[in-house]
């Protein structure tokens, strides 16, 4: 059989980040073979190097990224060490797609690589079209691409990349970060490549939902074990979760048995909430919501119903045009935001974007200085901890990756200890001991009466919460327990 | 903060249909008419023909309002501050050493109207012109072709990195953070917030890199071009038209 990819002795290092320093490889002696056709997954965890592999393979690295590399890497009969492959030989989605787009409508975004290679401008109008028509985005030719969703950006990436036929497609976590529907949409296009005999290599971090391709590798110790079928793996759960690969069933467990009945008094309570942004729509149409102390609420909905608007309420970031909010007994309208910080806990998505300080260990301190709590050493301690960071409180959190910077931003938010937790989408880009390590602090917090306000696309911790809120273009039109409202609304959150 | 992510704002109007390098000239001349326009008055008048031509062109007003907002500060600082730096006629109000004239208030409100009048030329071109019609334009201006990508990608990032900033303050926010106080307190108060949008702007940059270099940035010999824009005879009559118009006022101004 014609071998597609071919890694040999694969040795590779990033350049040091402190001048002198020799720095650990990322991976070691890596083999990797993969046979024209086949779609292979590479399972492994936050900060493993499935991005730095599968950039190797596109020829990106170390050619723009730096470092270190030897041994052999060959697409078809093409030497990547040597030269880089042709945009028409690999493909690759980057993990976050949206960074991959760079024109202002999505029709000069599939346009523009047919360019680059010097396609012949007649032939590209007809490239273009089938392309948007393939991944269902004829209707959004011309919208710009940061204003499509999450499925949508995906979907136009993978067109762009299409445009120029690759027989090898590089999907960097492509299910991450994506809501049910835009996950199906982006798994059909991905069968669809498949039916026409494209080769694909495939990351993700988590084992669970992703069975896809013919057979997984794991990605551990610097190195790729032997590809083997999902049916084998699944036999290996122990191996698995001590890989970080798997949540552990006692994490799930935990959070389970962590249900208290809620207080009588009140966390929040919105009468009425409505808001619109200045210069723009109505996003939240005269929501009532009241959430007792120490429920744990999960919040589904499709990408732009308005998730991320309420709960940006809920400390203070906005204020509703009309209508009223009381958050543990208060009108919000006369708080500071820095007075709710103290009340409500607030996880933002895309912790890369939020890390300032030198070192882990005062990444932590900040919030805690800031807002003039107690036992500032004790609070970091616990905290340091409980998301397993002790080994790097001296490291700076800006070079860490993304499932460790994705911790170091809980744990500086569990020093808080607020009575009030809203996080946003907090398991995105988790591997199964970032899981674990969630689904673990939840639990302990739900037991001594922390409220829980979790939006999330995941319906296996939705299962989980006392309640479940479905909202739907700035409506909530779903309001019980799990098994009732993902019943109905679980497929379409 | 506001949604806008990219200065296009998609639209059929006459000014969307322009040709680039039309609208290019346009604003040059604008440009130079803003420096050039003598009284208060006029700068007024041309500052409003600006506002007229966006609105009828179908450019909405919060696109302008969002402009305005992004110099506003810049406008009121010169507003307030410039009178006193250029006393001229009949004094209005003395504070010790301190006078505000009628010459210098009028001074100020010229100097406010053509950075007004600046700002709204420069966006009517970003707001009409797609981000490849402007490399075209610039690429058949002789620039060569990474470099209009440059300028264009700048463009595009731009307000992406003022959206980056809203996200930032708003997660240091939900941690206490508050820039309050006098300037130099405000300043360090800043740094948690500035260092993390220069660290998000270095990655943003990192990754356009490799997004480039994996469509193919560089790889063929030479680039071709889908859908080139081309001089209509519209383009060529508005051409003249700014042209006239703009030595006619010149001729007055004489």
């Amino acid at each position: 059989m014609k071998k597609a990819i071919r890694v040999e002795h694969l040795t590779f290092a990033y350049p040091p980040l402190i001048v002198g320093e020799t720095p650990e490889p990322l991976f070691h002696e890596l083999e990797l073979n993969i046979t024209a056709g086949e779609a292979l997954t590479v399972v492994g965890r936050s900060g493993s190097g499935k991005s730095t592999l599968a950039h190797i393979l596109a020829g990106l690295a170390p050619r723009y990224t730096g470092g270190e590399l030897t041994g052999k890497v060959r697409i078809g009969e093409q030497d990547l060490v040597a030269e880089p492959p042709a945009p028409t030989a690999v493909g690759v989605l980057f993990q976050d797609a949206a960074t991959q787009l760079f024109t202002s409508s999505a029709e000069d975004e599939v346009a523009w690589g047919l360019e680059a290679v010097g396609a012949a401008p007649a032939e590209i109008g007809p490239v273009v079209m089938n392309a948007l028509r393939k991944f269902r985005l004829l209707g959004v030719n011309k919208r710009p691409p940061w204003a499509l969703s999450g499925g949508q950006q995906k979907r136009l990436a993978l067109a762009s990349l299409w445009a120029l036929r690759p027989r090898v497609w590089l999907l960097d976590e492509p299910l991450g970060g994506l809501d049910p529907i835009g996950r199906a949409e982006v798994l059909a296009a991905l069968a669809q490549l498949r039916q026409e005999g494209a080769t694909q290599l495939f990351t993700t971090a988590r084992m669970e939902r992703s069975s896809w391709g013919d057979a997984a590798a794991l990605l551990t110790g610097s190195a790729l074990t032997a590809p083997a079928t999902w049916g084998s793996w699944r036999a290996q759960q122990a191996r698995l979760v001590a890989a970080g690969l798997l949540c552990p069933a006692a994490s799930w467990t935990r959070l389970e048995q962590s249900a208290r009945t809620p207080d009588s008094a009140l966390a929040l309570e919105a009468r009425n909430l409505c808001y619109a942004y200045p210069d723009g729509p109505a996003v939240l149409h005269g929501l009532d919501l009241r959430i007792p102390q120490g429920q744990f609420v999960a919040l589904i909905g499709p990408n732009g119903a308005g998730k991320s608007t309420l709960i940006r309420h809920f400390n203070g970031l906005l204020r509703p045009t009309s209508g009223s909010l009381q958050i543990m007994g208060k009108k919000s309208r006369g708080l500071a935001v820095g007075e709710l910080a103290r009340q409500v806990g607030f996880l933002f998505q895309r912790p890369e974007q939020q890390l300032f300080a030198t070192t882990v260990r005062k990444e932590l301190a900040y919030g805690v200085r800031q807002l003039r709590l107690p036992d500032v050493e004790e609070r970091v301690e616990r905290s340091l901890v409980r998301f397993g960071l002790t080994d790097i409180a001296d490291h700076p959190p800006a070079i860490l990756s993304y499932g460790s910077q994705r911790a170091v931003t809980l744990a500086a938010l569990a020093a808080l200890e607020t009575p009030i937790l809203v996080l946003d989408e907090p398991t995105v880009g988790l591997d199964g001991r970032g899981w674990s390590q969630l689904l673990e602090w939840m639990a302990e917090r739900r037991v001594i009466g922390t409220t829980l306000i979790v939006v999330t696309h995941e319906m296996s911790l939705a299962a989980r919460a006392d309640r479940v809120l479905a909202v739907r273009a700035g409506h909530i039109v779903a309001d019980g327990l799990p098994d009732v409202v993902l019943a109905h609304f679980g497929k379409q959150a | 903060m506001g949604l806008i992510l990219d200065f296009y704002r998609p639209g059929r109007s006459w000014l969307h249909r322009l040709d680039p390098r039309v609208k290019l000239w346009g604003m040059v001349l604008g440009l130079l008419l803003a420096f050039l326009l003598p009284s208060t008055g006029a700068q007024a008048l041309f500052f409003l023909a600006i506002l007229l031509l966006l609105r009828g062109n179908g450019i909405p007003w919060n696109a302008l309002h969002w402009l305005w907002r992004q110099i506003r500060f810049l406008c009121l600082l010169i507003l307030f501050l410039q009178p006193f730096f250029t006393p001229s006629g009949e004094t209005l109000v003395a504070l010790g050493l301190l006078r505000l004239t009628l010459g210098g208030v009028n001074h100020a409100l010229g100097l406010t109207l053509r950075v007004l009048t600046m700002s709204f030329l420069t966006g009517g071109l970003l707001f009409t012109t797609e981000q490849r019609q402007l490399v075209r334009a610039f690429v058949h201006l002789g620039v060569p072709y990474t470099w209009g990508l440059t300028l264009s990608l700048t463009l595009r990032f731009l307000p992406a990195i003022s959206s980056l900033l809203g996200t930032v303050r708003e997660a240091q926010a939900a941690r206490g953070w508050v820039a309050e106080g006098n300037l130099f307190r405000r300043a360090r108060e800043y740094l948690p917030v500035l260092v993390a949008v220069t660290i998000g702007t270095l990655r943003m940059g990192d990754q356009l890199t490799l997004a480039l270099a994996a469509r193919g940035l560089g790889t063929a010999s030479k680039r071709t071009t889908w859908r080139d824009i081309a001089m209509r005879p519209a383009d060529w009559r508005a051409l003249v038209g700014v042209s006239v118009a703009f030595l006619a006022v010149m001729g007055l101004l004489r």
